[in-house]
């Protein structure tokens, strides 16, 4: 059956090699038979993947431990969904996802009906399946899913239980699917320098691929936060990973080019800036597969350690150097029309909105990467950890949050003060009041302080945004509001889409400026019917119980827990010691409220029965998860498909 | 300088001038400096893994330390000279270290200030274009509301705003 895997691959690897060249060349000739052929390897190279990813999935949930990745990653425990999920649970099975996906997304892409941009698809398929043939070709070469063992042991070792978590079926693929669709964005790009077809259409057509991408890394980088807060079980959700890092990157220079995508569009402006974010995002994407699937920098998430780093290395840096001498060959003709009538206008923001989305992510690369540095210049080992991204970071997002409020409040081209006036005022004073009111109520923390009357600044101008737009059709078009609501977002759907996106990130902020700052812990040795209080809180243990499931030892222990002198109910913070697993686990009790969350872990216990507990209160962070759903609300709504050709609109545009 | 930009200085000058508070150091605050070296590459403080051996030892020390009277700084200073730098929850901000620290502002106000630069650039070339003049002809209106619809029309079928 492996040869099956096996084969399957070397011919997606010759199909994949003979569609990037045939498309170059048959575009070069203009030879439609020979593009028709590459199109048909393409498709080919699809389907030849797909096989391959069969034969793994057949194998995981057949139990074929003949072959090591199932042994390594399955036993015969696993409820079929962690099997399925064991497609991407190591290196060589997600890298084949990598593969599966990119060859997913490349038929998308040439089988797409579109009405622009069509003479730049035969390079940006080249560009894909150049990229392809580098996976399909490392995973032939180092990390192989379809390698054997010389022997079928009985069982297989099982899925690491840290994975063991609904949040892990769809966090990996979803950072994976979003790694990969960047891939299309600068695959146009690449087609644009080489053809030197460099208007607006490579952006048009890249466009829902970038907001596919930094959505499905969004979602992705969400999930991943909330994994670590359920089952890390160290109270937090963030601990600035150098693997979670390798997520935010490309989504934070994504969404610097969603922005800027707009000034080149309305402006045409900032043309070699945004090769320079496409080409940088794709770097990004490839840099955080190398993170995560090299070991190459210690995490939680160096599930295995593998000789693909050079290869990786040898990729990111080809790509990124060639792109980058592309770009400047075609520079001159890159130059932008760019001129502007005043300083103070919504373009301005959105320059400092990119430098500051980009300094972000160059603060937390240069955190990532600081490590390595440091041990190759000084010679010695440092660690750089959540301290340093917590405080380069917050005055930088929180510049960023600024920038969002105000950027809304501005209009296009040109502000005149006397607007400026009329619509600062209002949200600034309110801002102002309510540091204030929080002041008077005995907030003293100044981040709280400047933080929170940011967000709501920034919630305040969206939502008086919102009520122009829905007034001006109710009097212009008589609707009543609810259906002017409606209709304002059917209108202008990446615009409305895009403010829920904006709303989404306040909630998140509010979420995590609350539960940084106002989060308090506490670490007792309880003996059955001692208490420990914290905040208003009572928690009192009661007993202490172990049993025996098929694959584990589950200890855990009870308490009850008060509020206020008033009785809740219990809390039951578990550990489990897996029959295949050295490490024990830690499941954390978690009682969420929207205004803080009760989070219990059990840390150890000793021969006397004294056992040891760490409670924490973490305000606001069921925030954060609401904010979660709104940010794929409003990204959805922003990436909806508009229908091609509607009806009653005037004639289709012809080409 | 735009209005922005000095808003934006004056708040990173906030953050980085904030007050810190006065206290007396307890072991969480040093724990929280410090990254537990069994291996799992927490910050100490968030270790929750009691079978992890350093954990309850460092935790200890910094206990014993305290209760001896020393200060936090050479309580972290000991554990520096033992386990050296890398036990750090993040790099000290002198020395070489001073880079990682300073680099991503100094990116970002020299950006800043490319941009600046650049605007002014613009506007001007912006300016020189001569400013329409305001007339109410009925050319012109027909030739604006041909645009504007043609305009509308480009964005409604491509989907872009």
């Amino acid at each position: 059956m492996t040869d099956i895997g096996n084969t399957s691959l070397l011919l997606a690897l010759a199909a994949a090699i003979y569609s990037a060249v045939a498309y170059i060349t048959g575009t070069r000739k203009r030879n439609p038979g020979v593009v028709a052929s590459a199109r048909r390897s393409l498709i080919a190279v699809f389907g030849l993947v797909s096989l391959a990813e069969l034969v793994l999935l057949f194998a995981l949930l057949t139990h074929n431990f003949r072959i090591e990745y199932v042994a390594s990653y399955t036993n015969r425990d696993l409820s079929p969904a962690y099997l399925i999920s064991a497609l991407w649970a190591g290196n060589a099975g997600s890298l084949l996802f990598w593969a599966w996906l990119l060859s997913l997304f490349s038929l998308i892409t040439v089988l797409q009906k579109r009405d622009i941009g069509r003479e730049l698809v035969p390079y940006a398929a080249s560009v894909a399946m150049i990229t392809q043939v580098f996976f399909i070709f490392v995973i032939l070469a180092v990390s192989n899913p379809f390698d054997t063992l010389t022997f079928t042991p009985a069982d297989g070792r099982g899925l690491n239980p840290l994975l063991e978590n609904p949040g892990m079926i769809i966090h990996p693929p979803s950072l994976l699917a979003g790694y990969v669709a960047l891939t299309i964005p600068f695959a146009f790009a690449i087609a644009a320098l080489v053809t030197g077809r460099l208007g607006d259409e490579w952006i048009l057509t890249v466009r829902r691929w970038t907001l596919m991408a930094w959505l499905l890394l969004g979602v992705g980088n969400i999930l991943g936060a909330w994994w670590a807060y359920v089952e890390l079980g160290w109270g937090g959700y963030w601990a600035w990973d150098p693997v979670e890092n390798a997520g935010l990157l490309p989504w934070l220079v994504a969404t610097a080019f969603l922005h800027s995508m707009m000034m080149q569009r309305r402006r045409g402006m900032l043309k070699v800036w945004n090769m320079l974010l496409v080409i940088l995002s794709f770097t990004l994407a490839l840099f955080g597969t190398f993170i995560t699937r090299s070991g190459i920098i210690s995490s939680v998430h160096t599930f295995a350690e593998s000789r693909l780093g050079p290869f990786f290395l040898v990729f990111i840096s080809i790509s990124l150097i060639g792109s980058l001498i592309l770009l400047y060959y075609r520079s001159e003709e890159l130059k932008g029309e760019a001129e502007m009538e005043s300083l103070v206008s919504r373009e301005s923001t959105f320059l400092f909105n990119n430098l500051l989305l980009v300094g972000a992510a160059f603060a937390i690369f240069l955190g990532t990467v600081f490590p390595m540095i440091s041990e190759a210049v000084r010679g010695v080992k440092i660690s750089v950890g959540s301290p340093f991204f917590n405080q380069v970071n917050g005055p930088i997002f929180l510049a960023i949050l600024i920038l969002t409020g105000i950027c809304s409040l501005i209009g296009w081209r040109r502000a005149s003060l006397r607007n400026l006036v009329r619509h600062f005022l209002l949200p600034v004073v309110l801002s102002v009041l309510l540091a204030v009111v929080l002041y008077i109520t005995g907030v003293r923390e100044g981040i709280a302080l400047v933080a929170f009357p940011v967000c709501f600044f920034v919630l305040f101008t969206i939502i008086y945004e919102w009520i122009r737009g829905i007034r001006a059709r109710h009097r212009m078009k008589g609707e009543n509001y609810a259906r002017a609501f409606w209709n304002l977002v059917a209108a202008n759907r990446p615009r409305y889409g895009g403010y829920i996106v904006h709303i989404s990130i306040i909630l998140i902020s509010i979420g995590v400026i609350g539960s940084s700052i106002y989060d308090s812990e506490k670490e007792a040795s309880l003996l059955p019917g001692d208490s420990v209080n914290i905040k208003n809180y009572t928690l009192t243990f009661e007993n202490m119980d172990h049993f025996q499931t098929a694959s584990k030892m589950v200890v855990s222990a009870t308490l009850s827990v008060q509020n206020r002198g008033k009785s809740i109910g219990t809390v039951v913070p578990e550990k489990y010691f897996h029959n295949t697993y050295e490490q024990p686990v830690t499941e954390v009790a978690i009682r969420s409220t929207p205004l803080e969350d009760l989070y219990v872990i059990l840390i150890g216990w000793d021969q006397n029965g004294a056992t040891s507990f760490k409670v924490l209160i973490n305000p606001l962070v069921s925030w954060i998860w609401i904010g979660g759903w709104v940010f794929i609300l409003g990204g959805l709504i922003a990436f909806w498909p508009e229908r091609r050709k509607s009806a009653g609109r005037g004639e289709p545009v012809k080409e | 300088m735009g209005l922005k930009t000095k808003l934006n200085i004056i708040l990173l000058a906030i953050f980085f001038l904030l007050p810190g508070k006065a206290y007396a150091a307890s072991v969480s605050d040093i724990a929280k400096q410090l990254v537990c070296q069994c291996g799992c590459n927490m910050i100490l403080l968030n270790c929750s893994h009691g079978e992890c051996g350093s954990r309850t030892e460092m935790n200890a020390i910094i206990q014993q330390k305290l209760s001896q009277g020393e200060s936090e700084t050479s309580i972290v200073q000991s554990f520096v000279s033992r386990y050296g730098e890398q036990v750090l929850a993040s790099p000290p901000k002198r020395g070489f270290n001073l880079t990682a620290w300073i680099t991503p502002f100094a990116a970002i106000i020299f950006g800043a200030g490319g941009i600046y630069l650049a605007l002014m650039a613009w506007v001007k070339r912006g300016r020189q274009v001569p400013a329409p003049v305001e007339t109410r002809s009925e050319e012109m209106d027909d030739e604006y509301r041909r645009r504007v619809d043609r305009e509308l029309q480009r964005f409604s079928e491509k989907g872009f705003r």
